[in-house]
């Protein structure tokens, strides 16, 4: 790299520096607003909360951390991280959900043997 | 034993060794704080109330301060190895320093908000809630002294290198960052997910 790109990379350092900022003041700022669209979608502030850490994330990774400008090898070793950890992060989706574990969780009750015919 | 690949690129991998390495790391530590993330997703969506009632109010004004200082800390060190890139090593010296400061700030500020919670009794065995926040926060404050001994290193002692292989000491500075604005990233989720949601 030369010294002209180094400084121009400085100047976007400084620039997702003062984006940073901004979005940590409008995360603790949208934490107050009330985002949920009804009683039945009551997750309107984690979604938007979430969107925005996930931007200044992007933000820090792809700049600080060079990843808009990488390597493959890199790329890959992600690439296989990030669909472990969607599945680690899935676990407890479909344990809510009540995928795993009890497979006949909509079926009724199951009869008591000896009772009323 | 010469470490090979240390300034020159490794034709396969097209990268010098140590920054395959780190990054094989980093994935490891993604998978470590994902299942964190996701034993506090599934004590989240399993309680009634969250938090539940009667907890801890985690200060916001603080962890927001931390924020910004967290922030601060890996524009610091990524300019550091900038300064190195630009041959300029008495800049390095100050923003690593700086980097230092910020990181010891941080900590000064959480010691505050351990304390004050400890001191009313809201230990982690209180709720399930204060359970996974001092076992995510307190991991990540062991990552951060961790950084800061690697960190502190460079800055003083390991600097030498500087002289006899300019080169390498800026890789190691470049991979050292890596590993900074890792733990950065990492707190840019917490903060909402603690603190906030």
């Amino acid at each position: 790299m030369s010294h002209d790109d180094i400084q121009h990379h400085v100047k976007t350092y400084i620039k997702v520096f003062i984006a940073l900022m901004f979005l940590t003041l409008l995360t603790v700022g949208a934490s107050y607003i009330d985002f949920d669209i009804s009683p039945q979608f009551r997750s309107g502030a984690i979604f938007v909360g979430l969107a925005i850490a996930s931007f200044k994330g992007y933000m820090v990774a792809s700049e600080f951390m060079h990843l808009n400008n990488e390597k493959k090898m890199i790329y890959w070793v992600l690439g296989l991280t990030v669909f472990f950890f969607i599945f680690c992060l899935s676990i407890p989706v479909l344990w809510e959900a009540n995928l795993m574990g009890d497979t006949n969780f909509e079926q009724s009750p199951p009869k008591i043997e000896g009772g009323h015919h | 034993m010469q470490i090979p690949y240390n300034e020159e690129l490794r034709p396969d991998t097209g990268l010098y060794n140590a920054k395959l390495g780190i990054w094989i790391f980093l994935a490891s530590e993604i998978m470590l704080f994902g299942g964190l993330f996701s034993a506090y997703i599934m004590l989240r969506v399993g309680a009634p109330v969250w938090p539940p009632l009667g907890t801890a109010q985690l200060n916001i004004p603080m962890a927001t301060f931390n924020t910004v200082v967290l922030i601060t800390s890996s524009v610091t060190m990524v300019m550091a190895w900038a300064s190195l890139k630009m041959n300029n090593f008495g800049k390095f010296k100050m923003y690593m320093g700086l980097t230092l400061l910020f990181s010891a700030m941080f900590l000064v500020v959480k010691y505050f908000e351990y304390s004050a919670k400890l001191s009313h009794g809201f230990t982690p065995a209180h709720d399930t809630f204060l359970a996974i926040y001092y076992t995510m926060t307190g991991l990540h404050v062991i990552h951060i002294i961790a950084g800061m001994i690697v960190n502190g290193y460079l800055w003083m002692p390991g600097s030498k290198m500087w002289k006899s292989n300019p080169e390498r000491f800026t890789n190691r500075i470049e991979v050292a960052g890596l590993y900074w604005h890792f733990v950065d990233l990492v707190w840019i989720f917490l903060f909402p997910s603690l603190y906030l949601l």
